[in-house]
């Protein structure tokens, strides 16, 4: 039986509107988020993913704007909501972010508690010591000890300052947390060490997240499944197995993405890559858009946009190779 | 490689253009550097340079005369200040006797400041003055004068005339009004040009037309002479900008003191400006001991003050302009380096400073190829905020009578007005050219360094 | 593999800490011991990787190689020439020889600098090259062999016009225009996409072959260093605990830590979502100005005993085939297997999380 979805974006259309012209960062991307899941988003930089995560909390980078499409977040459209109702209901209510880099976003003069105490305040009123009383549960939660409220952000390492953004991104009880490159900065014994919380997380407080990272040997480990963006749209979009199984992606970007991961218990005289850097999204090229870089090139990849179309269930693919007509 | 340079500033200058407060302050830039160029036909008075100081220079002109441009605005003009040469010369043979008249057509909303008559003599000599106005009145002054060499007689209405002037109308007014003037004090020049009418004393209205001042020179003896004579009308207002206390010309004295105001904030900044950047990156680039070494000599700079070293130093040595820049110079430097030396801290981090390390470049090579030029916009805006600095503090300094008195400047202007309390007396003209002369050379080099910044820091710009 | 170009003999950093007024009262000073007594030797042509967590040391090592900063004690030898105090025009000529290739190649370029004059600097440093023609040919040549082609078109950009990738082909290009004997990379390819990052690694790796470079590789990554090197030393605060050919390091670790390290990595196969990861390691790095007695690894070791911490730190001997480990007890942490590891590990991960 499908769990049910929390979160479902339909056609969301983000353009940056710079000088140079119009760019096309976010292009008709639909897709959703079962309950209790996480699903991965991977990308080159200036894919589009980090824009896509800002837009699912309402609130685009300058000169940033939605243009168009639905996000549901339990079954309500929050881009019909007014920015108040959106702070007030939706952000870190709902539907909360860890930024890349969060961690160093911690003030450093102040102690954890009180810009955890702050967070609370904006959205709840409560008792102080009650206040108290949940903030501990929550860094128990992300594995830390009570005593880290006391603490200035100086004193604790890089992975428990990512700790104790996780927890404060947690603490609202959103039912959806969306992480943009949680690990890059730490090490990988801290990395691990986080991406175990994750894991445990989800199964604790059956909180959905999405991930967002550029590492596909990241998203093998968390996330169910996995949403590959090129130049603002949907690559390919499957299970975890459907993706790192035997059979492997079906799309030649994931698959060329996957190839030019390392792998570490595997001897290989010679790395793949791919050629060619991402398109400019000002004027993206016409057909497929990964078709000047496409090994497999079909005739009428450069001439017809590809649609993304199941071709299993669960498992979506845009590219004109994988459909059989 | 000297194609490859014109290239370069070429480019540089296509790049420029496009930055409009650039241009804005090219443009003035231009205007002072014309100011500077066409100084001399600029000038209405020609030896400015040399005279500013010489009361005797501007004893011709009006005292606080205002802008000539003031009369575009007012309904009631100003008369404006003549030379009158004289007309109907008549030598009479034989007796030794020269008339001569100087019309004077009056027409202006108000009257001038004083009438002069100006003669240069020699010997005995006795002389007639007949002023009669256009309403046929006139006043008659007598003098008989003698000296062995030549000499310059000044006849003025306003110090002269007085009671005669006052005799002239007195008739017109009210008897008992009349009666209760003192004739010492009043308004000579305005009643001498007002209508013969009740009031004339205290509030006169002007009367138009031709006024005529008839000379008539007797020379006693065979070495007497007329060398020459002219009438002076001081004028409510006079020349471009007006006249101060010391009756000097304003936009002749501005003009003059535009290549000083160039000479002395451009070199004091570019000196001191150079310097300072220099120290402050060796400072912060070298650190460790060097560093604060050359912390404790900063220290010594900034806390020895100017101006009682300048005072001292303008007693030993004659006060020069030149001497000025120097003493200016030796302590203006300090004001960058702090800025600086905390910018080389955050450069030095960067890693392309240690790349250049790994790749053996010298510290000379480092300091000047990779530090410094990062640090062009930052000197081009201190050099731009030294410049008014540079300028006043020559001011103040020709202030305690210490500065170059061979030279004009804008600040020894402003500083005159002050001194002479033109704030308060409402001179304006006085105190807001130089002011705003002294703001748009600070502007000029803000703008010009902005601009700079902009081009030169490619992170601004786009691809 | 002839004689090795670089030796490097219990090399020792350490820097001085600001120190309190009580310290300085009772004349104290504490150091961070950022490399802490490392031998390594280099040989020719191979490609050298050091790896470890940040605050290992191993930048620092890297630097010391490169003479950046002063080394406190031990020896260095490049080609058999002691080059541990050397200075002046000594220095400029060790420079010319080891080159160093950034982690960020956009903060390793003055933004200010052209592409050319980037690459001229090295030249114009050392005076190498009868005039700018020839130099210029030689630019040109670089810019070919490193893949930014054409040259003219990339020869007038500033580094801001560069994609990543470009940007490390174009700082690998400026550390090859003297030739060196050996070329030192810190992290290259950490800031740049994953897709690239092959590729600039394959054209290092290439230019190596070509040209019979010699690299030391330094970074946090194990799996391209498994690719891209022929021998890895792995750093723990300031020392190397293992040491080997770089497969053997990856496959047949030894030391507790390695086994950490290698733990520790995501690898992109399906089927791990729903486990935890089973990471060998307990606590956080320590400081370096406090490394912990005897074995330094001890305090967060799953397999410490009282010998550990007791005795002298253990060395890094050589167990075969090139393969040395400095730890006691490696033999019965093998023999310990993998069942015990696992149930003792996750156990230890769920209580330190």
């Amino acid at each position: 039986m499908e769990k049910e979805r929390v979160l479902e974006v339909q056609d969301l259309e983000l353009h940056y509107f710079t000088r140079k012209g119009v760019v096309k960062a976010v292009d008709k991307l639909s897709f959703f988020l079962r309950k209790g899941e996480t699903l991965g988003v991977v990308g080159e930089s200036g894919c589009g993913k980090t824009t896509m995560g800002t837009a699912l909390l309402n609130m685009p980078t300058p000169p940033g704007r939605i243009i168009g499409g639905r996000i549901l977040l339990d079954g309500q459209d929050i881009l019909k909501l007014s920015e108040n109702e959106v702070r007030r209901r939706v952000r870190w209510e709902t539907i909360a972010m860890v930024f890349q880099g969060a961690m160093n976003c911690l003030t450093p003069v102040y102690t954890i508690e009180k810009q955890m105490r702050e967070t609370l305040q904006q959205h709840r009123t409560m008792e102080k010591a009650e206040a108290k009383e949940r903030m501990k549960n929550y860094l128990n939660l992300v594995g830390l000890s009570d005593d880290v409220l006391r603490r200035y952000p100086h004193e604790l390492s890089g992975g428990m300052k990512q700790r104790v953004v996780i927890a404060t991104a947690l603490f609202l009880e959103p039912k959806v947390i969306i992480c943009d490159e949680p690990t890059t900065a730490l090490d990988v014994v801290v990395q691990a060490q986080i991406i175990n919380l994750l894991k445990d997380l989800k199964e604790q407080v059956g909180v959905s997240f999405i991930f967002i990272t550029h590492d596909l040997s990241i998203e093998a480990e968390v996330s169910d499944r996995i949403l590959v963006m090129y130049a603002g749209r949907i690559a390919e979009m499957g299970t975890n197995a459907q993706i790192y199984g035997p059979q492997g992606p079906a799309h030649p970007y994931t698959q060329r993405l996957l190839g030019a991961t390392p792998r570490l218990h595997e001897e290989v005289e010679e790395l793949a890559f791919i050629p060619g850097t991402p398109p400019d999204l000002i004027a993206p090229p016409e057909g497929c858009r990964f078709h000047p870089r496409c090994p497999v090139l079909l005739e009428r990849c450069a001439q017809d946009d590809v649609p993304l179309r199941e071709i299993e269930p669960d498992h979506m693919v845009a590219c004109w190779r994988c459909f059989d007509e | 490689m000297k194609r490859d340079r014109l290239a370069q500033l070429r480019s540089f200058w296509s790049e420029f253009r496009q930055v409009r407060f650039g241009m804005v302050g090219v443009a003035l830039l231009v205007v002072f550097l014309a100011l500077v160029i066409f100084e001399r036909p600029l000038l209405t008075y020609r030896d400015v340079n040399s005279r500013w100081r010489d009361m005797m220079y501007w004893t011709d002109s009006p005292r606080y005369a205002l802008p000539v441009w003031v009369n575009w605005f007012t309904s009631k003009d100003y008369a404006t200040s003549a030379v009158i040469q004289a007309q109907n010369v008549q030598e009479a043979e034989g007796v030794r006797r020269t008339t001569m008249e100087f019309p004077y057509e009056f027409k202006a909303g108000r009257p001038p400041s004083d009438v002069l008559l100006q003669l240069a003599l020699t010997g005995q000599v006795s002389l007639t003055l007949d002023i009669v106005r256009p309403d046929g009145r006139s006043v008659t002054y007598q003098k008989n004068t003698s000296s062995s060499g030549s000499q310059v007689l000044r006849i003025s209405v306003d110090q002269n005339l007085r009671e005669r002037v006052f005799q002239m109308v007195a008739s017109a007014e009210d008897p008992a009004v009349a009666a209760s003037r003192n004739p010492k004090q009043i308004n000579s020049v305005g009643v001498l040009f007002g209508k013969a009418q009740p009031g004339v004393f205290s509030d006169p209205q002007v009367l138009d037309g031709t006024y005529v001042l008839k000379l008539d020179v007797t020379l006693v003896g065979a070495t007497a002479k007329l060398d020459s004579a002219k009438v002076i009308v001081a004028g409510g207002v006079s020349g471009i900008l007006g006249t101060d206390a010391q009756k000097r010309d304003l936009w002749s004295g501005l003009v003059a003191g535009t290549k000083w105001a160039l000479i002395i904030g451009l070199l004091t900044s570019i000196i001191s400006v150079v310097v300072g950047v220099i120290y402050g990156v060796a400072s912060g680039y070298f650190g460790g001991w060097i560093d604060s070494l050359m912390n404790r000599i900063y220290e010594v700079f900034v806390s020895i003050p100017l101006l009682p070293i300048l005072i001292v130093l303008s007693a030993v040595f004659k006060p020069s302009i030149w001497i000025m820049i120097t003493m200016m110079c030796i302590f203006f430097w300090v004001g960058p380096v702090k800025t600086v030396r905390s910018i080389a801290l955050q450069l030095k981090e960067n890693a392309y400073i240690e790349a250049a390390q790994g790749l053996g470049a010298s510290h000379r090579r480092i300091l000047f190829k990779h530090m410094i030029p990062q640090l062009v916009p930052y000197a081009f805006a201190s050099m731009a905020l030294a410049v008014p600095g540079a300028i006043t503090y020559e001011a103040s300094i020709s202030l305690i009578g210490l500065g170059d008195a061979t030279v004009v400047t804008w600040g020894q202007i402003l500083f005159d007005a002050y001194s002479s309390g033109a704030v308060l007396q409402g001179i304006w003209w006085w105190i807001v050219p130089p002011g705003l002369a002294i703001a748009l050379m600070g502007m000029t080099f803000a703008f010009i360094g902005f601009a700079m910044d902009t081009i030169l820091n490619p992170k601004l710009r786009t691809r | 593999m002839s004689e090795p170009i670089l030796v490097a003999e219990n090399l020792t950093k350490w820097f001085p800490v600001k120190r309190s007024l009580t310290q300085v009262v009772r004349h104290e000073r504490t150091w961070v011991r950022a490399v802490d007594g490392v031998s390594f030797s280099v040989e020719k042509g191979e490609i050298f990787g050091l790896v470890g967590e940040s605050g290992c040391g191993k930048t620092t090592t890297g630097k010391l190689v490169m003479k950046l900063l002063d080394i406190t004690d031990g020896t260095l030898k490049l080609q058999g020439e002691d080059v541990t105090h050397i200075k002046g025009a000594a220095l400029a000529q060790h420079r010319r020889h080891v080159q160093m290739i950034f982690q960020d190649p956009y903060a390793s370029m003055n933004p200010r600098f052209t592409i050319e004059e980037v690459l001229m600097e090295p030249l114009e440093i050392h005076n190498v090259g009868k005039d700018r023609a020839e130099r210029d040919v030689w630019v040109r040549e670089i810019l070919e062999e490193v893949k930014l082609s054409p040259p003219d078109e990339f020869l007038v950009r500033h580094p801001h016009m560069l994609s990543g990738g470009q940007r490390q082909r174009a700082a690998t290009a400026r550390t090859l225009m003297l030739n060196p004997s050996l070329i030192v990379a810190d992290e290259p390819v950490s800031m740049i996409d994953l897709s690239t990052r092959a590729e600039i690694l394959s054209m290092m790796k290439q230019l190596q072959r070509e040209m019979g470079l010699t690299y030391i590789y330094i970074t946090h990554d194990l799996s391209t260093a498994r690719y891209f090197t022929d021998r890895l030393a792995v750093m723990y605060l300031g020392k190397i605990i293992e040491m080997g050919p770089a497969g053997t390091i990856i496959d047949k670790a030894l030391h507790p830590y390695t086994m950490a390290l290698i733990g520790a990595v995501c690898e992109p196969v399906s089927g791990k979502v729903n486990q935890i990861k089973d990471v060998p390691i307990k606590g956080e790095i320590p400081a370096a100005t406090n490394i912990p007695t005897g074995c330094r690894f001890h305090p967060r070791c799953l397999y410490s005993v009282a010998e550990c911490w007791q005795e002298e730190e253990p060395t890094l001997d050589d167990i075969g085939g090139g393969h040395r480990v400095a730890c006691r007890r490696y033999k019965e942490i093998e023999r310990l297997g993998n069942a015990a590891r696992t149930s003792e590990a996750s156990l230890g991960l769920r209580r330190t999380a």
